[in-house]
């Protein structure tokens, strides 16, 4: 702070403490209120007479309930909701500011269509829908299914997933469908179908107060998942022998409040969790018995060479590698793990032998409840499918799971990642309810349910993300649809993908406030947003959560569904959606079919719109609040304690997989000593496109910075408010250095958030991916680190 | 030297308190001091995004502890002013409030990225109803994170028009109870 700055304060501190009172202004404002009860309903200041509607809050894949008061058709004002079992009243920074994010001033109203010279011309509705219809239908003509995509989001509602998954794989014959949420949580897809044979977790939130040990495995909860990080915070104050273990890469705010903090060097996570496996086979902490009722064994392709990391040689222009499942037993299994002794995981992560002992410990006490949490640093990893499945194995090893408390459970990022992604199926390879593409039976049960003719839905799986933009820049796309996500923020290795509008190839985009992305598209269209429409949200812990339309959206927007719904009518595929007037009730109902009966059952839309949510499945009007559980879960028989149901390929038994340790896809070395992470800050969500509309969050947190440890800093010669430049094989960008700010990277390694449009770090970043999941890795590569000559 | 910056930071602290921006034209003057304001309900409203959202902090960032000079009962030091209470101090359930920076943020610099037209929900500058002149008035807001009532209605920082006349009964949700619905009671 300068020096004036201080003299200013001290001046208004002069002002003495005294009793502080209503203005002249504001008294005069009040006896008018008082005067006036009639006039309260219009105007300021009437909040005794405010409707509050529920919606679940828009930002992050908690799904905190949310009351929204509006008037005079604006919302003015939200509040915690006290009756949703989520957050119980309690928001965070970004869900208190989210009324303003429907509010900036350059929201986009009507429909445009880039013109040769670049710039934009407003266009109707109708044209827009036409020349989209146009340009799908002459891609198909001339050059087939392969040429058209879709490539959507997990902030998509239910709605607008199932209109695409729908329209693109029932209508248009492709599966070139995929959304964004490959990028942040498709690793824990495939770990839990690789292990359960069916996505999502079994617990839900109760489990952060039942838990005795709270392990975090590289999630920054107090930042990303803030209202759930203080459901733990509260659990410890009120049980004080709650413990939380932060394993991770970089302290952060989380790590303060942490009884244990374990530094692991990027990507030896995996040794790690073969350490603890390695201690608890070795000290007989095996709950063998049900290990031998409920679990077998696997292990897939482990060759290095083979797997590959997707961004070099051949792999860098098209990965398809598949992993091949094979049966091994408990000997294999402890062969196996021999390799992992604690002073050889000790050399590879650099956690202490005692750090990788007492982790074994805590996991191996069946008198302690332990849950896993876990997010980005699990998934985005270039193994994340393989850590996801130790993290599990490590449940699975001690019967640690599907019990209230005891359980491995993925957080998600994204509103609806789980709930239209991961539930609706709207990846490249999937159908809704657990069901793939590659699957006659599954593409057979989709064709009647939607009436479509037998083999109409394609059966080889489509591009996956980064392979969709991939192929778009090879000029294989012609047509590309993208909504509600801003790829050209947060795809990696970024310059990859620079185009000039009017190249041929033709990219819609459907956003509610100008982006990089918008400004690589030859038509945008202008979206609803929230609670301008109706909608459904799938939350981290399987609740599906509805919300009405309260207001309506500015301009000409309209809702994502709406405009492939029109698109889809104007191609001759109106069959596709044929119900009358207001189609949201019965679209859910059709979608809703999929679920019932498979364990994945879905809450009537007429439950879900009086409820503040239902944890699926759903049977008889009731939630489950923990899945393959005796006595909570309708699908498991009386009597049973535990029950992998969904497991049929394994006979009904969850699969405990032998995955090795394999090194990064690029590690520091003289040329780029240092390792870059990337992430996410309390204040901004995502690409920031909404938050950075609020001027609170704004002012927050104005740009990005790059945070470098003390000794890195003075070996550099640089001091917090420096400018620095960072360097990678990709690129490079200047930026403001922090030292000791709220998160403290170890010697040797930085951190860049994302948010900032302005600083693409991913210009920066490696396109590695995992291989089986084909999620990137953000969190690893390597980097250089200059000083910028100061006043230069 | 570190006597010193711990006692700047103190002070610095205290701004929070009922001082606001100097310019308001809606604060209250203090005789005597040219440009000193009082907090008023604008000065409240500033530091919001509508009424209910979490306010903003009003000073830098101090590298202490928030609860330091926002604890139960707040702190005054003679001369310089007074650091308002922290109304969540009662709090429990799903409040674990040791992270304030989860809900309040700093203005690290002015501006802004994009003009916003939000227009959020006003303070309700009205007292609460009695039932009878009287009668002990209904809270006109919830009561969620503000278990603490003497936060706002008692002590230095309670503005006179809510200040309690009977800080000594310990429990005012005895006889003041939360307004938080409209609807009327109808037999089922």
């Amino acid at each position: 702070m300068s020096a004036l700055d201080r003299r200013s304060l001290f001046r208004i501190l002069g002002a003495g403490a005294g009793c502080v009172a209503f203005s002249e202004a504001d008294r005069a404002r009040a006896a008018a209120l008082e005067a006036a009860p009639s006039a309260l309903a219009s105007g300021p200041g009437s909040s005794r007479a405010l409707q509050w509607d529920k919606a679940p809050c828009r930002f992050c894949g908690t799904g905190c309930g949310v009351e929204v008061a509006t008037e005079g058709g604006k919302v003015v004002a939200v509040r915690g909701d006290e009756k949703s079992p989520v957050n119980k009243g309690l928001l965070c920074v970004k869900g208190y500011h989210l009324p303003a994010i429907l509010y900036g001033a350059d929201r986009l109203l009507y429909p445009q269509l880039r013109q040769s010279d670049g710039s934009l011309k407003r266009i109707s509705w109708d044209e827009a829908l036409e020349l989209i219809a146009s340009k799908y239908r002459e891609a198909l003509e001339a050059r087939g299914p392969e040429s058209v995509a879709v490539y959507g989001s997990g902030q998509w509602t239910v709605f607008d997933g199932y209109a695409a998954l729908k329209w693109v794989k029932g209508g248009l014959r492709s599966n070139h469908l995929d959304p964004n949420a490959r990028l942040c949580m498709a690793s824990a897809v495939t770990g839990f179908l690789s292990q359960f044979q069916s996505d999502e977790p079994m617990g839900c939130y109760e489990d952060l107060e039942l838990a005795d040990d709270v392990v975090l495995w590289g999630a920054n909860m107090a930042e990303m998942h803030p209202v759930l990080f203080s459901r733990i915070l509260e659990s410890k104050r009120a049980r004080p022998t709650v413990r939380i273990v932060d394993i991770a890469t970089r302290r952060t705010p989380s790590s303060e409040y942490a009884d244990l903090y374990v530094e692991f060097r990027p990507g030896s996570d995996l040794a790690l969790a073969n350490g603890i496996l390695h201690l608890l086979v070795k000290n007989g902490k095996l709950a063998q018995s049900f290990i031998d009722r409920n679990c077998v064994y696997k292990r897939g392709i482990e060759d290095l060479e083979a797997i590959g990391y997707g961004c070099y040689g051949e792999q860098a222009e098209r990965y398809t590698f598949a992993d091949e499942p094979k049966d091994s037993n408990f000997e294999e299994f402890q062969r196996f793990l021999e390799d992992y002794t604690p002073q050889k995981v000790s050399e590879i992560s650099g956690v202490s032998v005692a750090q990788i002992e007492l982790l074994a410990t805590l996991y191996g006490d069946s008198k302690r409840k332990t849950l896993s949490l876990w997010c980005m640093g699990v998934n985005q990893h270039t193994r994340g499918t393989w850590m996801n499945n130790l993290i599990t194995n490590l449940h699975l090893v001690t019967g640690k799971i599907a019990r209230p408390g005891n359980n491995p459970f993925s957080l998600t990022g994204q509103p609806s990642a789980c709930g239209t992604v991961r539930e609706v199926g709207t990846l490249s390879n999937r159908l809704p309810a657990d069901m793939v593409v590659t699957n006659p039976e599954h593409r057979a049960k989709a064709e009647k349910i939607w009436r479509l003719p037998e083999g109409t839905i394609p059966s080889k799986p489509g591009h996956h993300a980064v392979d969709m933009f991939r192929a778009f820049q090879r000029g294989e796309l012609a047509c590309l649809w993208i909504q509600t996500t801003n790829p050209w923020v947060s795809l990696p290795n970024l310059h990859r993908y620079q185009r000039k509008p009017g190249d041929g190839k033709f990219l819609i985009v459907s956003d509610v406030y100008p982006t990089p992305t918008t400004d690589q598209a030859d038509l945008i269209l202008p979206s609803a947003l929230w609670v301008e429409r109706e909608g459904v949200f799938g939350n981290s812990e399987r609740r599906t959560q509805q919300w009405n339309k309260l207001v309506d959206p500015p301009g000409e927007a309209r809702e994502d569904a709406w405009q492939i719904v029109e698109v889809a009518k104007r191609m001759g595929m109106g069959h596709l959606f044929p119900w009358e007037g207001d189609w949201h009730e019965p679209m859910f109902e059709e979608y809703r079919s999929f679920t019932l009966g498979v364990g994945k059952d879905l809450g009537s839309y007429e439950q879900l719109k009086s409820t503040r949510g239902l944890l699926w499945p759903v049977v008889d009007g009731k939630e489950t609040r923990y899945r393959y559980a005796g006595g909570h879960d309708p699908y498991v028989a009386k009597g049973r304690d535990v029950h992998f149901y969904k497991a049929k390929g394994y006979g009904e038994r969850a699969a405990i997989w032998l995955r090795p340790y394999h090194p990064p896809a690029e590690v520091p070395d003289a040329e780029y000593p240092l390792w870059l992470c990337t992430g996410r800050v309390l204040e901004h969500w995502h690409t920031g496109s909404l938050t950075r509309r609020v001027r609170q969050l704004h002012q927050a947190m104005p740009r990005s910075y790059v945070e470098l440890n003390r000794a890195d800093a003075s070996a550099l010669g640089v001091k917090s408010g420096d400018t620095v430049r960072l360097k990678t094989r990709r690129g490079a960008m200047e930026l403001e250095a922090r030292v000791d700010g709220r998160g403290q990277p170890p010697r040797g390694s930085v951190f860049v958030p994302f948010f900032d449009e302005s600083k693409l770090i991913n210009e920066l970043t490696l396109d590695a991916m995992d291989s089986i999941s084909k999620e990137p890795d953000y969190k690893k590569c390597a980097v250089r680190v200059e000083r910028v000559e100061q006043g230069a | 030297m570190r006597t010193r910056a711990a006692l700047s930071l103190a002070a610095l602290a205290l701004v929070a308190a009922c001082t606001g921006e100097s310019s308001s034209s809606d604060g209250v003057a203090v005789p005597g001091r040219a440009g000193a304001v009082k907090s008023s309900a604008s000065v409240r409203a500033a530091r919001r995004l509508y009424d209910g959202a979490p306010p903003t902090i009003p000073h830098p960032p101090l590298g202490a502890a928030c609860t330091q000079c926002h604890n139960a009962r707040g702190m005054h030091v003679e001369g310089l002013g007074f650091s308002p209470p922290s109304p969540h101090e009662e709090t429990r359930g799903m409040s674990a409030f040791s992270r304030c920076n989860q809900c309040h943020v700093h203005a690290l610099e002015g501006g802004e990225f994009v003009a916003n037209g939000f227009a959020g929900l006003a303070q309700d500058l009205r007292r609460g109803e009695r039932l009878y002149d009287g009668a002990p008035p209904v809270m006109p807001h919830g009561t969620l994170m503000r278990e603490n009532c003497s936060a706002c209605h008692d002590g230095p920082a309670a503005r006179e028009e809510v200040r309690c006349t009977h800080p000594a009964r310990a429990r005012c949700v005895q006889c003041h109870v939360s307004q938080l619905e409209t609807t009327v009671f109808s037999r089922p």
